[in-house]
């Protein structure tokens, strides 16, 4: 079996605020997890890298509980994830996760406003408090004046933002970024990398992001690489603070 | 690139082709329904054309023969009640060899015989000669033939006399021809039945229809874009993507066209058993002409090109992607106007009633129709406002996107539930009048006991025919024993009337005379003054629809000045038999008076006669009853088509937010209230402007205010919701599959 990379193996209670324990997942005849391991430490940033197909969405999703792997154990913050029944999954992901994905992630008809609140209406907040705590978020990812636009009134880096605001409005312990300047040109992915950099770390949210781009990736502390369903730490892995 | 847009639609993989057949199948469903109600409309025509013989006058519109040369014939058509069933009567004799015919006979009865419907034969058969064959004179030589009747279910009899005979028949009359035109001749008994008929269907059924083919050839629509914009990368023109969705459309419509006509030809026959109409139809009613065939199969597959083509000019297909145009212009408050103007001016009449009938019928039907009109006009502003406030005020997730999602488009939104704010206005107003006037009217006429009188009326019209009766010398004291005779019967009363002062509508409302010891054994009519010997009575007493207006305490009838035997030298008006409402005394009775008055008009019960009784309302009733539970379901059909539209649309950022932990039940709720909230808003805005428009009605045409529908109403309407709201449901599971886990991995 191979050690969980970088971290010494744990459950939460020894630091790390998530794990994977030897993975194995498959879509059908195909396996794209075959002994996955990794834990993170809380407020950590880490970096998933690897080629296509190699696995890298897969165990993000099977770290964020959105898919239940075949075989081993996910953790967090000393609670069995893989173990969960579907609706605690989703009531862990609502409250103490946030997403990034590429692209088309709000939802067309509301407003980038609404789509902001959206994850506190989820949780039951009140309409006035939701909108109140967005307008924060705005002004810190430069998107004050965007607030009444629709997702096909903007940019695709201004979306990007909305997405990330809307990921980080609800203070998630971690923070799962899936290829999140995949759609974006250089320039404004950068753009969108320093924001959820910055963000995240004044939150002290911990971030799992999966990119197969260095430039992307060299925004983490750690960066690991996932080849043929299993992790591997990158050759002098660089730890930036 | 035709050849190239079949190949793309056939060939296009498991996904295109699910499309494809989904879309099919839809456009089929909406096919088989239009082709049910051209069908339904056919039929309503074929039964028109054929009862037309029913409408013979002396001026027939198209006449059966060569007037000039064929012989006389006298006849004398009435209606007769069995067990609220309506039996068509008509005696005939003939003036020569060359006497036209009735049409479904092989030739006219002579005197003593009688020609039946297969339906009248075994009803014949069946009952009790003193219940109801003992009324018609002669022995059956023969059956009529379906050419001659509405429906298998018709009770008509056609019965010989001799020329000498009927021509001294009070009423009877002398034709050379038979109509043959449907309607609208001198004799019409039902006129502007099939105008109605047409209009409710069309407004209630056809335009919802044809919207839900309209929306089941856009379903996926936003996969087919995503396709198109990659082909646009690859060097396609627009001209060439805009053809290729062309072909797509057709493919799909020609498909369903198909399905459609099988879906048809596989439901006619029991679909014509269903008495939509009130009557089950034969089955070949329900065709189609060649025209209907060529119409539908050709039209569709265009139109669904055509379509395709215009929602791609609603969106921006580039070779890096597909943006959409900025959302529509929002409705304006103008909408509004035609459905107050239609209001303010029901209400301008209360206490203005116009004086004539055909000032009547301007000032309620411009009313009626601009309200109506005004529903649908005002509709998409009024969802835009009641969206607007959901998505406003809510801090619930799934009411703020459902919220958003209408108000963004209220036109589309409205556009699905137009055909049910139709038939849902014309049914309640129909409904709260229909139940405030039999309430009235049995209030006027001695409520429940009174429905169990059975009356004939010597005076005034015979019921639909436009024949005067005179009034009647004398009732001997024989029938008046004969009658009271008969097991369950009562009492018999006999209202008389001094023909220098009963008749004439200019005068008041006429006036009878009753003797006050046989009201005294029929209390439901009311009670004379103590010490009076002879009493005035309402002549219109439950007369052929048309009702009096209860004037101070209607139980306690007037005395007049009028000695018992002056009262016995008046003509006889009518003649009340009180029974204890069991039909066999009804019928019995009923069928003693017809032998002894054969030409005076069915007797009938207030009940009967009561306006909720009468078969051209009870039909109306019951089609308006079949466009509610249609529409509705059309609705919730084409509700359905663009709720999964739109799932398909959203499929990524839906997947993507359940994804995020959003629970299913949020998007569950989102479906539904996109769904569900402009049905039930419209159902609940379309039924309170019908019951207005009833009350202001009544109000002004009665000075009655509104009775709440009854319990069939609600029934109904709850019917037809449950049904909707079921197919609505129905596309839940849709939901729970686009929106999984894996899906959103896949995108």
């Amino acid at each position: 079996m191979t050690g969980a990379v970088g971290l010494s193996s744990g459950d939460g209670s020894r630091g790390c605020l998530i794990e994977a324990r030897d993975l194995v997942k498959s879509f059908g005849p195909t396996p794209a997890l075959r002994g996955a391991d990794l834990s993170v430490r809380a407020g950590e940033i880490v970096a998933v890298m690897g080629p296509s197909g190699s696995g890298k969405s897969t165990l993000l999703h099977c770290l964020a509980g959105i898919l239940v792997p075949e075989g081993g154990e996910v953790w967090f913050a000393g609670g069995r994830v893989d173990a969960m029944r579907e609706t605690e999954r989703s009531a862990l992901r609502r409250d103490r996760f946030g997403f990034v994905f590429q692209s088309g992630q709000l939802v067309p008809e509301l407003t980038a406003e609404e789509n902001v609140a959206l994850p506190l209406l989820l949780r039951g907040v009140r309409r006035s408090r939701a909108l109140q705590e967005t307008r924060d978020w705005f002004e810190r990812l430069a998107l004050s004046g965007l607030e009444q636009r629709r997702s096909g009134e903007l940019s695709g880096g201004q979306a990007q933002r909305v997405a990330l605001a809307r990921a980080l409005v609800g203070g998630p312990r971690v923070l799962f970024a899936d290829e999140p300047t995949g759609s974006l040109d250089s320039l404004t992915g950068e753009h969108v990398m320093e924001l959820l950099v910055a963000a995240s770390r004044d939150q002290g949210t911990t971030v799992v992001l999966v990119t197969h781009d260095p430039r992307v990736a060299a925004y983490a502390e750690r960066e690991v690489v996932v080849r043929d369903g299993k992790v591997s730490a990158l050759a002098g892995d660089p730890v930036r603070s | 690139m035709i050849r190239l847009g079949v190949r793309l639609t056939v060939n296009g993989g498991r996904e295109a082709v699910a499309r494809l057949i989904v879309t099919a199948a839809a456009v089929a469903l909406g096919v088989g329904l239009l082709l049910v109600t051209v069908a339904g409309i056919n039929a309503v025509h074929a039964q028109d054309v054929r009862t037309a013989w029913l409408n013979t006058s002396d001026h027939n519109l198209r006449p059966s023969v060569n007037e000039a040369t064929s012989d006389p014939l006298w006849g004398l058509a009435s209606l007769d009640d069995y067990r609220h069933s309506i039996i068509e009567r008509v005696d005939v004799a003939a003036t020569g060899p060359r006497s036209p015919a009735p049409p479904g006979i092989s030739g006219l009865p002579r005197s003593g015989q009688f020609y039946a419907s297969p339906a009248l034969t075994r009803l014949l058969r069946s009952t009790p000669a003193a219940d109801l064959g003992d009324r018609y004179p002669g022995r059956q030589v023969g059956t009529i033939g379906p050419s001659a009747l509405a429906s298998p279910n018709s009770l008509v009899i056609i019965i010989g006399h001799t020329a000498a005979e009927l021509s001294q028949t009070p009423g009877a009359r002398e034709v050379r021809s038979i109509e043959t035109a449907p309607q609208g001749g001198p004799g019409d008994r039902h006129p502007g039945r099939i105008e109605l008929i047409l209009a409710v269907v069309a407004g209630a059924l056809l335009l919802p229809v044809l919207i839900f083919i309209a929306a089941a050839t856009r379903l996926a629509a936003a996969r087919r874009e995503q396709r198109f914009a990659a082909m646009r990368l690859l060097g396609a023109t627009p001209r060439q993507v805009s053809v290729i969705a062309a072909v797509e459309a057709s493919v799909a419509a020609v498909g369903g066209v198909i399905g459609g006509f099988g879906l048809f030809f596989l439901l006619r026959s029991p679909l014509a058993a269903v008495p939509f109409t009130g009557q089950p139809f034969f089955p070949g009613d329900l065709s189609l002409h060649l025209s209907d065939i060529l119409i539908i199969a050709i039209g569709v597959p265009i139109a669904a090109a055509l379509a395709a083509r215009l929602a791609l000019r609603r969106v921006q297909i580039s070779p890096l992607g597909v943006t959409r145009h900025v959302t529509p212009a929002a409705p304006h408050a103008w909408r509004a106007i035609p459905l107050l103007a239609g209001v303010a001016e029901l209400a301008f009449f209360v206490g203005r009633r116009p004086a004539t009938t055909s000032g009547q019928i301007r000032a309620y039907g411009a009313g009626f129709v601009l309200a109506m009109a005004g529903l649908v006009i005002a509709g998409p502003w009024l969802t835009m406002l009641v969206s607007r406030v959901m998505a406003r005020r809510t801090g619930r997730p799934a009411v703020l996107i459902a919220g958003r999602r209408l108000s963004d488009n209220p036109r589309a939104a409205f556009r699905a539930v137009s055909g049910l704010i139709v038939a849902l206005f014309i049914s309640t107003a129909s409904a709260g009048v229909i139940t405030t006037i039999v309430a009235y009217h049995s209030a006027s006429t001695g409520g429940v006991a009174g429905r169990d009188i059975l009356s004939e009326y010597f005076g005034g019209q015979d019921a639909g025919l436009g024949l005067q009766h005179p009034g009647q010398a004398d009732v001997s004291d024989t029938l008046v024993s004969q009658l009271a005779s008969i097991q369950g019967v009562q009492a018999v009363t006999v209202v008389r009337a001094d023909p220098l002062t009963a008749e004439g509508p200019n005068f008041g409302p006429p006036t009878g005379f009753v003797s006050c010891a046989q009201l005294a054994r029929m209390p439901a009519l009311g009670r004379c003054a103590p010490g009076a010997a002879v009493a005035s009575i309402p002549l219109e007493f439950g007369s052929g629809g048309v009702v009096a207006h209860p004037s101070g305490d209607a139980s306690v009838r007037p005395a007049a000045a009028m000695s018992a035997d002056r009262l016995k030298a008046l003509p006889v008006h009518a003649l009340y038999v009180g029974t204890n409402g069991s039909r066999a005394a009804i019928e019995h009775a009923r069928t003693t008076l017809e032998i002894a008055f054969p030409y005076a008009g069915s007797p009938s019960t207030i009940g009967e006669i009561s306006p909720g009784n009468s078969q051209l309302l009870a039909g109306w009733q019951q089609l308006a009853d079949v466009a509610i539970i249609a529409s509705l379901i059309i609705a919730a059909s084409s509700l359905a088509v663009s709720v999964a539209s739109g799932l398909v649309e959203r499929k990524r950022p839906f997947s993507l937010l359940r994804l995020t932990g959003a629970p299913i039940g949020v998007l569950r709720r989102v479906v539904a209230l996109e769904a569900a909230a402009p049905l039930v808003a419209v159902a609940v805005l379309s039924g309170g402007t019908g019951l207005l428009a009833a009350h202001l009605f009544l109000r002004s045409q009665l000075s009655e205010s509104l009775q709440p529908p009854g319990a069939h109403y609600y029934l109904i309407v709850v019917a037809g919701i449950v049904a909707a709201l079921g197919i609505i449901a129905s596309t839940l599971p849709l939901l729970e599959r686009i929106t999984g886990p894996e899906v959103a991995r896949n995108e």
